[in-house]
């Protein structure tokens, strides 16, 4: 691959991916603030940056902050290696990076100020996001059009995702943020919204996701990947099922119970998808295995694998009307979006930086610095969903149980202040990522904040 | 190219759209989905709940601004607005949600996640004054608590020393007090709110210790660390309802027993248990039995009373009639000949010709009861409302009528033609 090295626009890449490593210092960052809050309530506590207002500038800091800054730039990197061609209309490219980090910055300011839409993950207020969706055509644009001039003829599986991915989320964001909000009130519109949901991390964070680990894994590894079979089992199970799952999101709730039921089955098929893809990935280092102890981004990506597998499944059995009893509305939810969030695609496309920004921005980094990071980000995160999902079930047996709800409050203290240390530990390892990786480039020509 | 497009058209548009089409649209297009009607509780013209289908109401213009304060700051992140039929949530907070409850909700806050407790029953249970002590500072009613103070819905100007809640915070209690209100006065028939008779408890040592604890994070805020209701929510907000009650006096308004002694244990319990409607004293019926005992036998440390002159036997509550049209005529007249109207008024709506200059025994203004609102301070059973004109209501204008009824059947002709004052309309 390092033949066609000359495929890459290396500034746009550049550029997405130094806006993904400050939103990899700033929403984690956040989440330490409003992790703070649970223990002491006054802290950083005003008008503007109470936990009602800066949560969803954590949430969506997150997923169209870190995770997707960095994954639109591997786009630019992955799309031209895999078509063979450099990327369709190389000059637009660059407003996609504004358009997008631009309304984000606009966006996340509206919230603090009190503008909200009041649709958790569709919070922005109108007409915000349409500068999100715009950015989101514009690159979907390019793709296809780049894809449909590709030299190669077959179409690897990291394609298909971001194919999907972005047809889907275009769509979706149009959805949740210029219908959603305004049409079928009531139980109508907890359902549509759902659906809206689990739209965001199915058909946006988990494809996006998956196309990273499939090109980088296999790309760092130096191996080839273990079965085309298993991923299109993977992918068309994905596609199929994972668009029915919102629902479960208010499972017992007056929405029609047979759509409930759809989406308890759905969700427990995904786990076809993503055993398969897990299976796919570990089998990819066979016989390679060394590499998991000396490369960082496979040594990142198996580890996100693990993670991804763990929360997945959980997410599956989270669905059961039986196991939502006593962990709905608990924090055993928060440790499964963790483990998925953070623990599966975060690190994942953190991971595959350590492979493109030395071959973008012609760098190294300390490997003791990404050493300490990796540690921290896998100690950080392990211990986090260990206590977020312990936490769940010890306060959601204990309402079962009949304890006076500030009761199940002052149990959850000791643990919610241990979550903040595991917390830290992660968002310092996040943070020293894209710190290592620029700080080895500054001062190249070309290369800007 | 082939490919390329099968994939973005049956993954990308196909799956996307029958999902969208199977767990979205074609609920939506049910019948089922258009219902916008309520099983509600209601009084009757005869005074008794029954159970109607009622049609949802709109929200208000002050409703859709407190709303509005409700989604920009944010609180549907931590108050979920759904009760389940599982984990017990229809005991903790009231009946399970309904579909026709949230026919006006858009968009809807249902939310996904409980950081404070659920709020889609919350409607009723405190009182104005509470959520604005609650919003001030809600650790000073409420230790343990891990919700952000709301300073910003008072207004800078204060009266009598104390804060007040501006035009936002005005609307956001009004809309936090609409929360389950669909759902009419379920709360009057909540099974695990009533108490009908009190067991005892015994006190020793150990229950007062234990007292003591549960008083400091439960009651202090209102009532004090001295029990004089002078605690830290009453000094910073100014309470328009009703004041805490200063344990130290000794004088208690519902209680069974006769007017001057003070209350039975139980007695105290019933008021624990149900809370008083319409003031800041919530109802504790989720709290453990052993706190609400304990607590009581701490509360009476504060007035020498208990212990110098122990409760005089309470009064009888005979069986109960079935009300009829001509009970409630009977009570019209019981009203008038024993003037209930010169404070009450003649509709029941406490604006009698002497209802402005009416004080309680602390100095306190006190507006008489206006009975239709049905909101009943000692309670809303026929029960309740009966023993309050055989006791009276201690430290109030509110006397005894035990001597001036005739017979029974006199005070529950009274009690039910009380009301059947607050009967919904149809």
């Amino acid at each position: 691959m390092d033949s066609s090295n000359n495929l890459v626009d290396k500034q746009v890449v550049r550029s997405w991916l130094l806006w993904g490593f400050f939103w990899a210092v700033f929403a984690p960052f956040i989440g330490i603030i409003l992790s703070l809050k649970f223990n002491y309530p006054t802290f950083l506590s005003n008008e503007y940056l109470h936990f009602g207002r800066l949560r969803p500038v954590h949430v969506n800091g997150v997923i169209l902050g870190v995770f997707s800054a960095i994954f639109l730039g591997l786009v630019y990197y992955m799309v031209p290696k895999l078509a063979g061609i450099r990327m369709y209309k190389e000059e637009w490219s660059k407003y996609a990076v504004w358009l997008w980090n631009g309304t984000l910055i606009a966006s996340f300011l509206s919230l603090l100020l009190g503008f909200n839409k009041g649709l958790e993950v569709a919070e922005f207020p109108n007409p915000l996001p349409l500068g999100l969706a715009g950015a989101l055509f514009l690159i979907a644009y390019q793709v296809f059009m780049t894809i449909a001039r590709r030299k190669e003829e077959k179409i690897y599986v990291s394609l298909w995702y971001i194919i999907s991915a972005l047809i889907w989320t275009g769509m979706n964001l149009l959805y949740g943020n210029l219908v959603l909000p305004y049409t079928a009130p009531g139980i109508n519109n907890v359902a549509l919204h759902g659906l809206y949901l689990h739209y965001v991390v199915g058909l946006w964070i988990t494809p996006a996701g998956l196309a990273v680990i499939y090109f980088f894994l296999p790309a760092s590894a130096r191996n080839p990947l273990y079965s085309h079979r298993l991923s299109l089992i993977g992918f068309w199970s994905l596609a199929f099922f994972y668009p029915f799952v919102g629902i479960h999101h208010y499972l017992y709730s007056p929405v029609p119970n047979w759509t409930q039921t759809i989406a308890i089955v759905s969700s427990m098929m995904l786990i076809i998808p993503v055993w398969t893809v897990v299976a796919n990935f570990f089998g990819t280092l066979k016989g390679n295995w060394n590499k998991f102890q000396t490369d960082f981004t496979v040594k990142l990506m198996i580890f996100g694998a693990a993670m991804y597998f763990i929360g997945s499944t959980q997410g599956s059995f989270e669905a059961l009307r039986s196991v939502q009893q006593p962990t709905h509305f608990t924090d055993f939810v928060i440790a499964h979006s963790h483990a998925t969030v953070f623990g599966g695609y975060v690190i994942w496309v953190l991971a595959a930086c350590y492979y493109v920004w030395p071959r973008v921005a012609d760098g190294s980094f300390s490997v003791t610095t990404a050493a300490w990071s990796t540690w921290m980000i896998m100690g950080g995160i392990s211990a986090m969903i260990f206590i977020l999902i312990i936490q769940g079930l010890i306060q959601g047996t204990e309402l079962m149980a009949g304890s006076e709800f500030v009761d199940s409050i002052v149990t959850m203290k000791p643990y919610w202040f241990i979550r903040t240390f595991t917390g830290i530990t992660m968002d310092v390892g996040i943070a020293l990522v894209g710190i290592n990786l620029y700080v080895t480039s500054r001062g190249l020509p070309g290369v800007k904040a | 190219m082939k490919r390329a497009r099968t994939i973005a058209l049956i993954a990308g548009f196909g799956f996307f759209f029958l999902a969208l089409a199977v767990q979205g649209i074609f609920p939506y297009l049910m019948k089922e989905a258009r219902v916008k009607t309520v099983t509600r509780t209601v009084r009757t013209s005869l005074g008794e709940l029954t159970e109607i289908r009622a049609d949802a109401v709109p929200y208000s213009e002050l409703l859709e601004k407190g709303r509005g304060v409700y989604i920009r700051e944010g609180c549907w992140y931590c108050h979920s607005q759904y009760l389940r039929p599982v984990a017990g949530e229809d005991r903790r907070w009231g009946p399970v949600s309904e579909f026709g409850e949230y026919a006006y909700d858009l968009p809807h806050l249902v939310g996904t996640r409980r950081i404070g407790p659920d709020l889609t029953r919350v409607g009723g249970k405190y009182g104005d004054d509470w959520h604005a002590a609650h919003y001030f500072d809600p650790r000073a009613i409420v230790p343990d608590s891990t919700m952000p103070k709301f300073t910003w819905f008072f207004k800078k100007e204060k009266v009598d020393g104390k804060r007040i809640l501006s035009e936002d915070g005005k609307a956001v209690v009004a809309f936090v007090q609409n929360m389950g209100m669909n759902k009419g006065k379920w709360r009057d028939a909540f099974p695990y709110q009533i108490v009908q008779a009190g067991s005892a408890s015994i006190e020793t040592t150990a229950s007062l210790e234990h007292g003591k604890a549960v008083y400091e994070r439960r009651c202090a805020g209102c009532h004090g660390d001295k029990g004089d209701g002078q605690g830290p929510a009453p000094l910073a907000v100014l309470f328009e309802i009703a004041q805490p009650r200063d344990f130290t006096s000794g004088v208690f308004k519902f209680r069974t027993t006769p007017t001057g002694s003070v209350p039975l244990d139980s007695d105290i319990y019933r008021t624990i248990t149900t809370g008083i409607r319409g003031t800041a004293m919530p109802p504790w019926f989720n709290l453990p039995e052993d706190d609400r005992w304990d607590v009581i036998h701490f509360i009476k440390t504060f007035s020498p009373d208990f212990k110098q002159f122990p409760p005089e036997p309470p009064i009888m509550i005979p069986r109960l009639p079935k009300p009829t049209p001509e009970l409630i005529a009977n009570g019209r007249k019981v009203f008038e000949e024993m003037k209930c109207w010169e404070c009450h008024g003649n509709e029941g709506k406490g604006d009698g010709p002497k209802s402005d200059t009416l004080e309680d025994d602390f100095g306190n203004r006190i507006p008489p009861a206006n009975f239709t609102l049905g909101i009943f301070k000692s309670g809303p059973r026929p029960e309740d409302i009966f023993r309050t004109f055989m006791t009276g209501l201690s430290g109030t204008p509110m006397p005894s009528f035990s001597d001036s009824f005739t017979s029974p059947d006199d005070g529950w002709a009274l009690t039910f033609f009380v009301l059947s004052l607050s009967a919904d309309a149809r």
